[in-house]
């Protein structure tokens, strides 16, 4: 199954790379691009309020505006990559990929996050380096290795040379074409991208046999056992499985020393830590995995990473900041041996003692959160993914799961050895936050 | 009769384990046994029998026929003749109105301080637990208004309660009047042990209400906790109080 897999995914880079050679758009956005109704089982109208900025009202030629340019290769320096291309509506707005692949078939350091109910984050990107929409969008655009523009105003020249767009930004913004507006045209746009309605929302309206019983008991897990819901938290007037809060869950530190590399980033940040700098560090260098540190410079912050919300998983995946695990099993497995130990590891991940059925109940829980218009890739997606994990489950590890070695038992507990939160060389120590 | 030595054995031995449990369990634990039943007495004069909150006095309500669906100004009825009979009982009672609806100074609104909360971008600053955003502050008022006013849409509605004769709650104890959830947990002399405020609000619940008790997990009596509860904002604890 795997191996399969693995064809499908290098054939798909062969005719991506292909496709590269045509200039012009090879398709059109398709109806999963279409801006979405509120009229959705589910749908938080009282958050919906909250979020839409005072100063960047939705309009519907904004929105417009802001799908044309969403969609629009003319955005990147070599005119073949558009939001799209790492936002795939298709693909639940990712593009399924382990870490996103930018200009001249450069890969970044980072999984793509959707777009669906994006609007309703508090921070955008994994480590929060952005605080709205509007800011997000602008630094995708001038990354090196994403769409590779050399400067906003780089941007704004080439939009003001095709016609078509200087008359749309006259009157949408009753301006000329500005950085700011652009972003805020993509921003209206993906502000549209709503995604409720699925079998678990009309569980929780009254309609008991929306969802079976297995994720009726992976829902009753989710709460309990799992210790799920105290990061991926729920409610009605914030439907989104996520407290939007960083947390330190081990992912990096399969392939991190993070004391050295926090020590590295430091330095570089005491020279200037501009938005610029820190996305620079975030997508292209090896001091990724720090996470919301390179934002913050705290040391609680170290491999720190934004919680996800859960919902459309099945066409999200891989999973993790850096697209590290393939299965929705693979990832509860990382949560039901405790994470990965190191020093920064954040205090609420222990291990869970999940049984194999258990795990099987909460990934159909998960499946239940799949919004109407992906039902049928979830269901091909999940079949993949379930036949694959009764054979090949790589971070189970069900000795450490039930606390017979690691923290709770004899042995080492990850590849720093036995080592809990706030024991490290570096700690909390105010000498590192001057830089070295 | 052979099977009579069983039978004295089973008796026995279920005497004695009721025994030892009675020595065992603390009085605590005994303190928590069901309450005692307050059964009501058959009606004079075809009429329903409802009891009033004391456990001990009822009164016939003639015009409600037992298993008739009461209206709206019989149900009034029978809160009015329940409340007559209470304060006849009670002459000395201070009655004690709604927090809520009695001009009380709301608390300060928590957005006030969220909108000075800093930009999203490189805060975190403490632990990542105990650092939250106003949308955090917004999200938990807006749950637990929602939690409150569901309460409160069943207080004023009998049939949500379970109710038998059209009484709800609000009928006795206008915008959750008189209701003093800060004096819980008390010694209830009718159930003749220690109460919290849901054990008293199943009680109205059986009678006058004339309705089932509720489990006290069940939603509904939570949310009739939380809108007496709220309908008291602001004023100190004072568990015991009588």
């Amino acid at each position: 199954m795997f191996d399969e897999r693995l064809w499908t995914g290098l054939l798909l880079i062969v005719a991506v790379v292909g496709l590269s050679a045509v200039p012009a758009r090879a398709q059109e956005p398709g109806p999963l691009a279409e801006p979405k109704s509120r009229n959705q089982v589910g749908f938080p109208a009282e958050l919906y309020s909250w979020v839409i900025p005072a100063d960047n009202p939705q309009t519907p030629e904004k929105i417009a505006l802001g799908k044309e340019l969403f969609f629009d290769d003319r955005l990147s320096e070599d005119g073949k990559i558009s939001c799209d291309h790492c936002h795939v509506p298709n693909k639940g707005f990712t593009d399924q990929l382990p870490t996103s692949m930018g200009i001249h078939n450069q890969f970044g350091q980072r999984n793509a996050p959707t777009i669906l109910n994006a609007l309703f984050s508090t921070t955008q990107f994994w480590d929060g380096r952005a605080a709205t929409l509007e800011d997000q969008a602008k630094q995708p655009i001038l990354n090196p290795v994403e769409m590779g523009m050399k400067s906003p105003d780089e941007v704004v020249g080439k939009i003001k040379g095709i016609p078509e767009y200087n008359e749309k930004f006259r009157k949408v913004f009753g301006r000329e074409v500005n950085y700011d507006d652009i972003a805020r045209a993509i921003a209206s746009y993906e502000r549209t991208q709503i995604a409720f309605d699925s079998p678990f929302d009309r569980y929780m309206a009254g309609d008991r046999r929306a969802i079976s019983d297995s994720a009726i008991r992976g829902w009753s897990i989710f709460n309990g056992k799992g210790r799920c819901m105290s990061c991926h938290g729920w409610n009605p007037t914030q439907p989104l499985f996520t407290d939007f809060k960083f947390h330190n869950i081990g992912v990096s530190a399969h392939k991190s020393d993070f004391v050295p590399l926090a020590r590295k980033a430091l330095a570089i940040l005491a020279q200037g830590a501009s938005p610029e700098q820190i996305d620079k560090l975030a997508i292209q260098t090896d001091m990724s995995g720090l996470g919301r540190f390179l934002v913050t410079k705290q040391p609680h912050d170290i491999g720190g990473f934004r919680t996800m919300g859960l919902r459309n998983l099945l066409v999200t995946q891989p999973y993790f900041h850096d697209g590290s695990q393939q299965t929705l099993w693979d990832t509860i497995d990382h949560y039901n041996k405790g994470g990965v130990q190191n020093p920064y590891l954040d205090g609420g991940i222990v291990p869970l003692g999940l049984s194999e059925a258990e795990e099987d109940d909460l990934v159909a829980f998960l499946a239940s959160l799949t919004s109407p218009e992906y039902e049928q890739m979830a269901k091909e997606e999940y079949d993949l993914q379930f036949k694959r994990s009764r054979t090949d489950r790589p971070q189970r590890d069900t000795e450490a799961a039930m606390g017979l070695k690691g923290r709770n038992g004899p042995g080492l507990g990850g590849p720093f050895g036995d080592i809990g939160p706030g024991q490290s060389e570096m700690g909390e120590n105010p000498a590192l936050l001057g830089g070295d | 009769m052979s099977f009579k030595p069983n039978q004295t054995v089973g008796a026995a031995t279920a005497a004695a384990a009721i025994l030892s449990a009675i020595v065992i369990l603390p009085a605590a634990l005994r303190a928590q046994q069901a309450p005692p039943a307050h059964p009501v007495p058959p009606p004079k004069n075809g009429g329903t029998v409802v009891m009033l909150c004391d456990g001990k006095t009822s009164i016939e309500i003639k015009s409600l026929k037992p298993g008739e669906q009461p209206t709206e100004s019989q149900g009034r009825e029978v809160a009015n003749e329940l409340m007559a009979e209470w304060r006849k009982e009670h002459p000395d009672e201070h009655w004690q109105m709604a927090q809520a609806d009695a001009g009380a100074k709301p608390h300060a609104d928590p957005m006030s301080q969220a909108s000075k909360s800093p930009p999203a971008t490189g805060q975190q600053q403490g632990d990542t637990y105990a650092s939250f955003t106003s949308r955090d502050y917004k999200v938990w008022q807006a749950e637990t208004q929602k939690f409150v006013d569901e309460g409160k849409r069943i207080f004023h509605d009998w049939k949500a309660l379970g109710g038998t004769i059209g009484v709800s709650c609000d009928m006795c104890h206008p915008d959750g009047a008189n209701t003093h959830p800060e004096t819980y947990p008390k010694y209830q002399v009718q159930l003749q042990r220690v109460a919290l405020l849901r054990d008293m609000i199943d009680w109205c619940i059986e009678n006058p209400v004339k309705g089932k008790t509720l489990d006290p997990n069940d939603p509904k009596l939570r949310a009739l906790e939380a809108y007496i509860y709220a309908q008291r904002k602001g004023v100190p604890l004072d568990y015991g109080k009588h």
